[in-house]
């Protein structure tokens, strides 16, 4: 199956400031995909050189085979919302709809007329009125009304207060389970997108830290309490330890069983195991930095 | 995406039709209105005797309107380019539009062309539609004025050249700059100064002039002048047929070179000393100084050995060429124009990116 | 019907959870052969859920041989749990009672207790994979 993103040793500057750095990842189709990193890690400058709003600096990047941006046909199989879901404000809620008509070919005005329904949006009002959530809303019917084999969505759910989050991802879920589209959101938190991902990218300072199956990546992650030691078996790796006194706690990655009666083994949640990868990141940048890089995001 | 360019620019547009059409009205009724007094007060005042008397009576009507029409067309270039052309695509670029426009099944390249052509084509017709009214307006009264050089810019197809430059301007700059309001700033500053640039150092070497020799005897000006002290020198300004645009006009040697200020002022002193010495000074406005006796015949005098030793060589570009003049300035700013949409375009599908 | 409910705290992954509230509902009794499980698009509506993810718990139940897709009519439960004698669950738990009561009179604090239950179960769940 031909990957939903696919990106080889891609940089990214403005002016002298890297967004990205060489980075290579594979996002596969097919799922909904959870982009998560902290501020800065270049979430926004990745979907952007996916979307085609910007070009790579240098490297390639594919995005359902094709380069981004390349003319409408590619543009046609990508949906994506902005961050901060942009609207035009003077414009009425339903000349967004008309204006989807004029500009996508496979537009699907049923769906989009119907979802505005439901969201008990009136039509003749301006798009600068709507409040957060249903802006949002909005910006997700036009992505989606568009038919896009692939949904890409910058931080949607960040400026939504959390009944307005937990129905914006509701409408998403339904879209996916409806018409089977394949999504990468992102976010950095992933408490917001946990119960809907199925695959995650954890993107730091530019590189990927971890990239797996969800369920894959809760499985094969444990919270381990217990007497210190020095050595652990063959197949676990530390993703996180703390000491105190004779006591440790490690976070460890191992798709093995644990037998070793000596140690406490706790289920840890994805948010843990995120921020693990994220302190773990931050520590060895802080190890190796390079002076003078920036990041942007 | 015709449609959609269209929907954005709507209210904009339809403001400015109906601003158009209330001064269409206004310019019908008082145009009209116009005519008849041009027929009662000029077209027989021949017949009459008194046609200075007659033309002033007219020029003096409607004087409000001359003047708001006049400046109305002088800026409405500028202000379509500040509130079409500026907005045009920094307000997309600013509020974060751009990325739901971009990300339509349309390409970068056929949004920018559709936008600049939709609303670019509506502003050439707004400022062609106003042109129109106000150059039929004053059609009566440009028919007394004989020179329409000085009007050049407010008439005919000229100013629809300079709403091209400024939208595409406009819309250049935006897409640049990327905020509006700076945008809109620079707009105003680069279309006057590229107006002023093309009205003092372009258009005087568009066509080579032409030249008239006058006597000095014929000149409407002569004279003597002398500042801050310096010795003084004789002046002559002569006036070219009626209607031209005047470049200049100068005093010349009969060996054919411009006459030096040492020339001039060597001349007074050889031959008009009476002159060159004035009484001095000692009268106001309320004490005029009596004229010496004998300084008029000393000045007639003077004026008939300078007709011998000078000639006033005017420049000068003859009435007739007007239109040529009126092609060659929407020319020059079609030009213009077609060159910053050129960048604007490139600009926005290579660097914005 | 089960309706179905997340514990985002748990650390248990979302498909295990579902899968999880069908196993105890069958043992409990409260659903048996014959009745159907929701559609994914109506668990998707109710936890903003990924549907994949319902997809997988299902599939997970049919391998068990707890519940079978019958296309265009949904998923039904067609199997069942041993459910374990009420009352040997009965004598254990006077047992455990027992234990515990024993515990606390030698001192143990409720988290030691609850160190030592966890470790027990886990050693004695190993030593049966290991053998």
């Amino acid at each position: 199956m031909t990957a939903a993103i696919e990106t080889v040793e891609v940089s990214k500057g403005y002016g002298r400031r890297l967004a990205l750095t060489d980075t290579t990842m594979t996002i596969p189709a097919g799922r909904v995909v959870g982009l998560v990193g902290p501020n800065g890690a270049g979430k926004t400058t990745l979907l952007h050189l996916a979307v085609g709003l910007l070009r790579p600096t240098s490297g390639t990047i594919s995005v359902l085979g094709d380069t981004p941006g390349a003319g409408p046909e590619t543009l046609a199989r990508v949906g994506f919302l902005a961050q901060d879901s942009p609207v035009y404000p003077r414009l009425r809620v339903g000349d967004h709809l008309r204006a989807g008509t004029w500009l996508n070919p496979h537009w699907d005005g049923e769906f989009a007329t119907r979802r505005v329904g439901e969201l008990g949006l009136d039509t003749r009002q301006r798009a600068g009125t709507l409040s957060g959530g249903q802006r949002a809303q909005l910006a997700l019917t036009m992505a989606v009304a568009k038919r896009p084999e692939l949904l890409l969505l910058d931080e949607p759910v960040a400026s939504l207060d959390p009944l307005a989050r937990r129905e914006f991802l509701q409408t998403l879920m339904e879209v996916v389970a409806g018409h089977g589209v394949s999504v990468v959101l992102s976010s950095h938190l992933i408490a917001d997108l946990e119960r809907v991902c199925d695959y995650l990218v954890v993107l730091i300072a530019g590189r990927v830290a971890l990239s797996g199956d969800v369920d894959d990546i809760r499985a094969s992650h444990h919270l381990l309490t217990g007497p210190q030691r020095d050595s652990l078996p063959a197949g676990q790796t530390i993703i996180e330890a703390s000491h105190v006194g004779r006591q440790s706690t490690l976070l460890i990655r191992t798709t093995d069983p644990i037998f070793d009666p000596a140690w406490t083994v706790t289920p840890v949640t994805l948010d843990d195991i995120v921020l693990a990868y994220m302190k773990q990141a931050r520590d060895a940048g802080v190890a190796d930095a390079t002076p003078g890089l920036a990041v942007a995001s | 995406m015709t449609r959609f360019a269209w929907l954005q620019s709507r209210t904009q547009t339809l403001a400015f039709f109906a601003a158009l059409a209330a001064l269409a009205v206004a310019a019908a009724v008082t145009g009209v209105h116009l005519s008849h007094l041009y027929n009662d007060l000029v077209r027989h005042c021949e017949v009459r005797g008194n046609c200075q008397l007659g033309i002033s009576a007219f020029t003096n009507h409607y004087n409000f309107l001359q003047g708001a029409f006049m400046l109305l067309l002088r800026l409405a270039p500028a202000l379509i380019g500040i509130f079409w052309g500026g907005p045009l695509i920094a307000r997309e670029l600013e509020a974060g539009s751009y990325r739901l426009a971009w990300t339509q099944t349309v390409s970068r390249r056929r949004w920018v062309i559709t936008k600049l052509a939709i609303v670019g084509g509506t502003a050439v017709v707004a400022a062609g539609l106003l042109t129109l009214t106000v150059t039929w307006w004053y059609r009566s009264l440009d028919s007394i004025d004989p020179n329409m050089y000085g009007v050049i810019d407010a008439r005919d197809v000229a100013p629809i050249g300079y709403t091209f430059f400024a939208f595409m301007l406009g819309a250049l700059l935006g897409a640049v700059i990327k905020r509006t309001l700076p945008a809109m700033a620079a707009t105003l500053g680069v279309f006057v100064f590229v107006r002023i640039a093309v009205q003092q150092w372009v258009r005087p070497h568009l066509l080579s002039p032409l030249h008239k020799t006058m006597s000095i005897l014929s000149v409407k000006d002569f004279g003597f002048i002398s500042s801050n002290g310096a010795p003084v020198e004789l002046t002559a300004r002569g006036s070219s047929p009626p209607g031209p645009w005047e470049l200049s006009s100068q005093l010349v040697t009969s060996s054919g070179h411009v006459a030096t200020g040492a020339e001039r002022a060597a001349f007074v002193q050889h031959y008009c000393p009476a002159v060159a010495a004035p009484p001095p000074f000692r009268g106001g406005p309320s004490h005029p100084v009596a004229a010496p006796p004998g300084i008029r015949e000393a000045f007639d005098t003077c004026q008939q050995q300078a007709a011998k030793t000078f000639h006033v060589l005017v420049t000068y570009q003859p009435a007739s060429r007007y239109w040529t003049f009126q092609w060659l300035e929407l020319g020059i700013f079609l030009a213009l124009g077609l060159v910053a949409a050129g960048l604007c375009f490139w600009w926005v599908t290579q660097r914005i990116r | 019907m089960i309706e179905f409910h997340l514990d985002p705290t748990s650390g248990v992954a979302t498909y295990l959870q579902l899968v999880q509230q069908v196993q105890q509902s069958l043992r409990l009794g409260l659903l048996a052969p014959g009745d159907r499980l929701p559609t994914a698009q109506q668990v998707v509506a109710s936890l903003a859920i990924n549907p994949n993810t319902v997809l997988k718990a299902y599939r997970d139940l049919e391998r068990e041989g707890l519940v079978r897709a019958r296309p265009g009519l949904g998923t039904f439960i067609v199997g069942q749990l041993p459910r374990t004698d009420p009352q040997a669950q009965g004598r254990f738990r006077r047992s455990m009672t027992e234990w515990l009561r024993k515990a606390r009179a030698a001192g143990l604090t409720a988290d030691e207790i609850e160190a030592i239950y966890r470790t027990s179960l886990r050693d004695s769940f190993a030593e049966e994979d290991i053998a």
